[in-house]
């Protein structure tokens, strides 16, 4: 208990420093969460993909289209459980600049394919008989306020309604649910038949395939078959799994991710550094005083002790406080940014890596003017003034 | 006033010349200020980099049309039609041939990056001789240009640095049809050499595209005068067509990575307020070192202003130096370092690092900040430490 209280009385000696030293830690952490927050965010597609998931696109590039022929033909091979296709749509709400992420798909096989998402079997049987029904993912609900039996206009940025205009009118028929709340639904689908019908380009081509294999071990022999059956036709097709395909889409953005991390991470270190040196000199200005414990009958082994639960202590508050930041901050903005980028979240890892962060600066900070005061001679300490 | 300058003087000397006493202290807070502008110069160069590449681009004396609504040169289709009304559109420039125009084409293939040997998006541009001659810094480096009516195509600069395999005189697969790679071009480092090119007929044909194309490039008579072209598309229904010049174009592309550079100030400046509680201890521990030495020219007759102004003088010393180091680490980390990345158009634009002076100078202006704000309160405490207090500590 006594002990306790000198730990107290040394941790607030000095308020101020007290003070600036816990913000400094509390900055730095704050950034340690907000952007692994960032990252998790970035990362969430290839972590949520399903293991049996394969996407088929034109070897040229994804946003090449493949015949409508290819989804027979695929669900054909062996192995192959249930295929179905999407079509980019190339949304915009009101505003070209509010993109929307629309695709148009076919209803029949799309949540046989996705078997994550829920919806109410009355409304997905409501919008498939409904041609110009939509339905939305939960988070596009709640972005927008959307509810069921909204009709809402959504205009392409690639089409033209053969009406004229780039604007199709519909009714929301349902909302899908992940069944895992990382999974995005941060995207709204819409017929593809429809689609077709009532664009001006016509034609039937599809924009990329889905399917599910029987089994993960088979994915690789499915994927050689399909791009096998393929090759040398007006359309090659590149299967690969969801989620090296989401991650080859990542690594678009290229290494402005990476310089984005090592720049952040290298200030978060330089932080706890500078702030570490703060801390040991703030011991070592004791000496004398621990001198003077040491004569009052402390054992070195107590006082080694307290220097540690102080800079634990110091680091702990500092560092927590700045998690519980980064919390209410990432809290704040992940419902406003759930467009861009879903599932802003800090994840247990993240918070695991916290405390260890704030284990090794209370450790590395504490130690060395710890085994001083073990070392410490006292009559040495004393001449020394 | 004489005698607060030379006392200033006197001050600001002492408290640098003791700085190595308090080594450590002072250091932190160097390093600390240093990293703080790095950051903030990083993604400033970033942004700016990226904005410069595209900005390069665009030419204030042509005129783009692309499908209306559609952003983006990728997005846009234009009819035949389309394009022969346009070539009637008053306000273009002709020569002997007839009128300056260059319909184009722009679909993506896969290219494959070397920094992480996955396939990226690379627009494949569609474009014919008046087109190359519209680009005014178009340079080719190596080989010849594409022959009109063949599958050749030429290789911007940019791509040779970030992408595999197109190499002068390769070969190219895209899905069936092969490429010959017969030349490489520069355009000064704007965004046109981060594309491959070659003739937008044999694309129509080779991507089904009939007689469309995606955008119209035309040279205006006058610089920047679109008005009466304005006035043409509005009076004919058959033309849902924006126009704009090329410059604006470019330029609100060049603006989709802005977002870096608020990203970058936003995180500068906080992790600024943590650099700043650093360098408040580094200053008050100063003027706590020095509370005897103050003490005494008090009392042999120094004013505390010259206290307070040796004090801040200290800070905005230490932060300055902490500010040339961080703009010097950024300028040998990040200036001219080309990357790639995602742009407007859904592909990837291969584009460098730009730290420009101006951008030093906001870096400079945040680590002097830094320096005046950590300064202000243990200066204000030097100025009034009561002299007898001062010498009772010891």
């Amino acid at each position: 208990m006594t002990d306790l209280f000198l730990v107290y009385k040394n941790l607030t000696r000095k308020k101020m420093r007290l003070f600036l030293t816990c913000f400094a830690i509390f900055i730095a952490f704050l950034i340690f969460g907000a952007v692994s927050a960032l990252k998790g965010a970035l990362d969430s597609g290839v972590e949520m993909s399903a293991d049996n998931r394969l996407v088929v696109i034109n070897k040229i590039n994804f946003t090449q289209p493949l015949p409508f022929s290819y989804v027979n033909k695929v669900k054909a091979l062996d192995g192959v459980k249930n295929v179905t296709h999407a079509n980019w749509f190339g949304g915009y709400y009101q505003e070209p600049s509010k993109q929307l992420m629309t695709m148009a798909v076919e209803g029949a096989t799309y949540f046989k394919v996705y078997d994550e998402l829920t919806i109410e079997p009355e409304n997905y049987t409501n919008w498939m008989k409904n041609q110009t029904g939509l339905l939305i993912g939960e988070r596009i609900a709640e972005q927008y306020g959307w509810k069921v039996g909204d009709k809402i206009p959504i205009s392409s940025n690639i089409f033209s309604h053969k009406d004229g205009g780039h604007t199709w009118q519909f009714t929301i028929q349902g909302i899908f649910k992940p069944l895992d709340q990382k999974t995005d639904t941060s995207y709204v689908i819409l017929h593809y038949k429809y689609f077709k019908e009532t664009q001006t380009f016509g034609g039937t081509s599809v924009g990329w395939l889905i399917l599910t294999t029987q089994s993960p071990s088979l994915n690789e022999q499915v994927a050689k078959a399909i791009d096998a059956n393929f090759v040398n036709s007006a359309a090659e097709t590149k299967t690969s799994t969801e989620k090296a395909f989401n991650k080859a889409f990542i690594e678009q953005i290229g290494n402005i991710g990476l310089i984005i991390y090592g720049v952040v991470f290298m200030a978060f270190f330089t932080i706890l550094i500078v702030v570490g040196n703060t801390m040991v000199l703030a011991v070592r200005e004791r000496t004398k005083e621990i001198a003077v414990f040491k004569t009052l009958g402390f054992s070195s082994m107590r006082i080694f002790k307290m220097i540690l639960t102080e800079s634990f202590l110091l680091s702990f508050i500092g560092g927590l406080l700045g998690m519980v930041g980064a919390y209410l901050v990432v809290g704040g903005v992940s419902k406003g940014l759930a467009g861009i980028l879903p599932n802003l979240l800090i994840g247990p890892n993240t918070w695991a890596q916290a405390i260890g962060y704030m284990l090794l600066l209370g450790f590395v900070t504490g130690i060395i003017p710890a085994i001083n005061a073990l070392r410490l001679n006292i009559v040495s300490a004393f001449s020394r003034a | 006033m004489n005698s607060f300058l030379s006392q200033s003087f006197a001050v600001i000397r002492m408290n640098l010349l003791s700085l190595p006493r308090r080594l450590w202290m002072s250091l932190a807070m160097i390093i600390a200020s240093a990293v703080v502008v790095t950051i903030l110069l990083a993604f400033l160069a970033m942004a700016r980099g990226f904005e410069v590449t595209l900005k390069g681009a665009g030419s204030d004396d042509i005129a783009m049309f692309l499908r209306d609504g559609s952003a983006a040169e990728l997005n846009s289709v234009l009819s035949k039609s389309q394009v022969d009304l346009i070539e009637n559109a008053p306000g273009i420039a002709k020569d002997k041939t007839g009128v300056i125009l260059s319909s184009e084409l722009y679909v993506i293939v896969d290219g494959i990056k070397k920094t992480s040997q996955t396939a990226a998006n690379i627009p494949l541009r569609g474009t014919s001789q008046t087109g190359i001659k519209m680009r005014q810094d178009f340079k080719l480096i190596k080989g010849r240009l594409f022959n009109t009516g063949t599958t050749e195509m030429i290789v911007g600069a940019g791509i040779l640095r970030q992408f595999d395999g197109f190499e002068l005189g390769k070969t190219i697969r895209f899905g069936k049809n092969k490429w010959q790679v017969v030349g490489v071009f520069s355009t000064g480092g704007n965004v046109f050499e981060s594309e491959l090119w070659s003739d937008y007929r044999v694309i129509q044909n080779l991507y089904n595209r009939g007689s469309s194309v995606q955008s119209i490039r035309a040279k205006l008579v006058e610089a920047g005068d679109i008005k009466q072209i304005k006035e043409y598309i509005k009076n004919d229904p058959r033309l849902n067509i924006d126009v704009e010049t090329e410059a604006d174009y470019f330029s609100a592309q060049g603006k989709s990575l802005n977002y870096m550079a608020i990203f970058g100030k936003v995180i500068s400046s906080i992790m600024a307020l943590g650099a700043l509680a650093g360098a408040l201890n580094t200053m008050y521990t100063s003027v706590a070192d020095r509370s005897r030495e103050i003490a005494t020219l008090r009392t042999i007759g120094f004013s505390n202003s010259s206290a307070f102004v040796g004090t801040l003088f200290e800070s905005l010393t230490l932060s300055a130096l902490g500010g040339l180091l961080g703009a010097l680490g950024a300028f040998l980390l990040f200036d001219g370092m080309s990357t790639s990345t995602l742009g407007g158009s859904f592909t990837q634009v291969v584009f460098s690092f730009e730290l420009s002076q101006d951008l030093i100078v906001q870096g400079m202006k945040m680590a002097l900040g830094i320096g005046l704000v950590s300064g202000f309160f243990p200066a204000w405490r030097a100025a009034r430490m009561p002299v007898l207090t001062a010498f009772r500590t010891e």
